[in-house]
């Protein structure tokens, strides 16, 4: 019998503005309904993150108040985080949790807020808010679906997630959506994320499990209800 | 004074109700158009008003509030949802006379925190009411921190008094760093409960300091007997206490003699939203007679617990952000009876169109219970609902129907077809609990009645197979 799967929720209750727990809880009933144990860990604001233990951590989205936060306690840890991610742990994070990895946040008044450094990012607070549905089309999984809301325009020097098929993505400009890195993946969609884009939550579980050391491939799931969702999704909300 | 803005506006608000339609904002717009200034040079005619704001139970507040404002003199107040300039507009200009005159001199508006520092300078505002401040339709406010800054401003262009839910620490922070004369309410402690069941807590942290605030209890959400351990700020004793009494409500205030408010409606923000109208009322010179007879003429605005003679009977409530929805699934699932849910989500612009809240509401609560029969899903979004509930762990019989009148078909069907009661066959202890977002209230409203009117056709085809 294996370990459980050890998923970590970093700082939820700061960080916790586009319902990522919604993403928790589809990552935590997909395992379920496979029968696979898990355990989630909700690191509570301040406290430290212990990232020799986890499989998978979630990092989501706060104001901009909050975010500074959450960036200062873990910029502590940020070697340990390093670490994690060079030997392959993957890692969620979406809206102000994507902003982080990069190496800093430029507030409209143009002090920047150091990030956590992890990746070749940046973000420039930017106006209008890029609010809406969108639509990308991934390498990994195929077409993701969510709403974008985000002041921040990002660029980096990584592979995006996706190219935008419908929205604007991480700045509006250059058509790509999102961040992959190893097993990190950084993205504005949410919605949440993964309860419509079942796909890209099994990719995440396996890449969780492989990890982990477990080798043994995920049973399919009746995804009726999701295939459902993301087609009433395309056709009534982005006319592909 | 622009004569002709006037005219405009009162020629389409009449030409809109000959033709039977809601005109609440529509003359305003065309009004304002001509004449941009118009709602500042009416509104200076108002001898005072009353502005209600803040997250949950504006309108509730608010349509109490009137009510009693009422058995005083005619005022003036907007319609639900009306609460842009252009929805105060209208409001003002159906009290106009052709002349610019204003032929009523109080007014009670209610107002969204995102519109409040665009109107309160053009208001004679004499008390402003913060009902409490919760998270609430992202993509129409940002963030938190936005509505918060929006608060602020929409305050600091009044002199008012303000009459603010002192067990909510952000409305707490909101009063006392604004240098206005504050009124607090709030429930007396003994109501509050040590167990931590909210989730969606945003008054967590400090809002001075940035600590973790401290709770020795709580009543719902973030509102509760909150003290911050770094910087002292701590709920305040409340002006005025609300005590409940079984379906009454005592509002006590120091120096005056209780007022006793029966509760018609279920739930601890329908009490919250009675205590805000009586404190309010207070603060604007009320007598007890008044207050009185104005919360006994008050009839609860659609969507808060209505109940339908559907067969079987039908109850409809309004959701639109987690925490109103999670009060609405606690008071439900503390109702006696099976029950069947419809749950009909939108996400057109009032609505706000990120539906990601859904996965905020505590739906959780829907699963595993032998007494929730099945849910439908309906509206734009039906298929998101469905798996909301799919991942709630819902798995009772669920039916995903997106047209409105089919789901609610659906639903009665589903409560008629359900497993009798073990001892009274015949038994009608299903209820049908419809919760809808804003805008397909009226229309699922409308439904319901007509499904009223099948009522007694459907009984006697039941009596003449049997
Ligand atoms: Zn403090």
């Amino acid at each position: 019998m294996a370990q459980p799967l050890h998923i970590a929720h970093l700082y939820p209750d700061l960080l916790n503005l586009y319902a990522d727990r919604g993403n928790i809880r589809t990552l935590r009933m997909r395992c379920l309904w496979r029968g696979i144990e898990v355990t989630v860990s909700e690191v509570p604001a301040g406290s430290r993150p212990d990232f020799a233990r986890y499989h998978l951590v979630l990092l989501g989205g706060g104001s901009d108040r909050e975010q500074a936060i959450v960036g200062e306690t873990l910029a502590k840890w940020k070697g340990e985080l390093r670490a994690a991610i060079e030997a392959g742990m993957p890692l969620l994070a979406i809206c102000g949790g994507y902003q982080l990895l990069g190496s800093y946040y430029q507030l409209p008044d143009g002090t920047k807020v150091p990030g956590l450094d992890l990746l070749d990012l940046v973000t420039v607070a930017g106006s209008p808010r890029l609010i809406g549905n969108v639509a990308v089309e991934s390498d990994l999984c195929g077409t993701i679906v969510g709403f974008e809301n985000h002041g921040g325009r990002t660029t980096h020097n990584h592979e995006p997630l996706g190219k935008v098929v419908r929205g604007c993505g991480n700045n509006g400009k250059d058509g790509y959506e999102g961040v992959q890195y190893k097993h990190v993946i950084g993205t504005y969609i949410h919605g949440p994320l993964l309860p419509k884009n079942p796909r890209l939550a099994d990719l995440v579980l396996a890449r969780a499990r492989a990890y982990q050391g477990v080798d043994h491939p995920l049973e399919p799931l009746d995804d009726t209800l999701e295939d459902a969702a993301r087609k009433a999704f395309l056709t009534r909300r982005v006319q592909l | 004074m622009s004569f002709i803005a006037i005219w405009v506006g009162k020629v389409l608000s009449f030409a809109l109700r000959l033709f039977g339609r809601r005109a609440t904002s529509l003359p305003g717009k065309a009004a304002l158009r001509v004449c941009p200034s118009l709602l500042r040079r009416l509104s200076r005619q108002l001898e005072w008003c009353v502005v209600v704001t803040g997250t949950n139970g504006k309108t509730t507040t608010s349509a109490m509030l009137a009510s009693i404002l009422r058995q005083g003199q005619p005022i003036i107040h907007n319609q639900e949802g009306a609460n842009l300039p252009q929805g105060l507009t209208t409001a003002l200009l159906q009290h106009t006379s052709w002349r610019g005159r204003l032929l009523r001199r109080v007014a009670l508006f209610e107002i969204d925190e995102a519109t409040l520092p665009q109107v309160t300078a053009a208001l004679p505002v004499q008390v402003l009411v913060v009902t409490n401040v919760f998270r609430d339709q992202l993509d129409r406010y940002g963030e938190l921190d936005t509505t918060l800054d929006k608060l602020r401003a929409g305050i600091a262009g009044t002199d008012a008094v303000l009459v603010v839910n002192g067990d909510d620490p952000l409305s707490r922070h909101l009063a006392e760093s604004s240098g206005h004369t504050v009124r607090y309410f709030g429930l007396a402690a003994e109501h509050a409960k040590d167990t931590e069941h909210g989730q969606t807590r945003d008054g967590a942290f400090c809002l001075r300091c940035g600590e973790r605030l401290d709770y020795e209890a709580f009543f719902y959400g973030q509102l509760g007997l909150y003290r911050c351990p770094a910087c002292g700020f701590h709920r305040p004793q409340p002006d005025f206490t609300g005590e409940i009494r079984g379906w009454s409500l005592r509002v006590r205030e120091v120096g005056q003699p209780p007022s006793e408010v029966t509760l018609r409606t279920r739930g601890v923000f329908n009490v919250y939203n009675a205590l805000a109208a009586v404190a309010a009322a207070r603060t604007c010179d009320q007598s007890a007679d008044h207050i009185a007879a104005g919360l006994t003429a008050f009839a609860p605005p659609l969507g808060r617990m209505q109940g339908y003679a559907t067969h079987p009977p039908a109850v409809l409530n309004l959701i639109k952000n987690p925490t109103g929805c999670d009060s609405v699934l606690q008071a439900i699932v503390s109702e006696p009876g099976r029950k069947v849910l419809c749950i009909a989500i939108n996400d057109l612009a009032a609505d706000g169109r990120d539906v990601s809240w859904l996965w905020d509401a505590d739906f959780d609560v829907l699963a595993g219970r032998a007494d929730i029969v099945g849910c439908v899903t309906s509206g734009l979004r039906a298929e998101d609902m469905a798996l909301r509930m799919k991942y709630a762990g819902f798995t009772g019989s669920m039916v995903v129907q997106p047209d409105l009148g089919a789901a609610l078909d659906a639903a009665l069907a589903l409560s008629n077809s359900g497993p009798p009661s073990a001892d009274d066959p015949t038994s009608t202890d299903v209820t049908v609990y419809v919760l809808s977002t804003y805008t397909a209230l009226y229309a699922v409203a409308e439904l319901l009645k007509g499904r009223e009117h099948l009522h007694g056709a459907a009984l006697a085809y039941r009596t003449s197979v049997s």
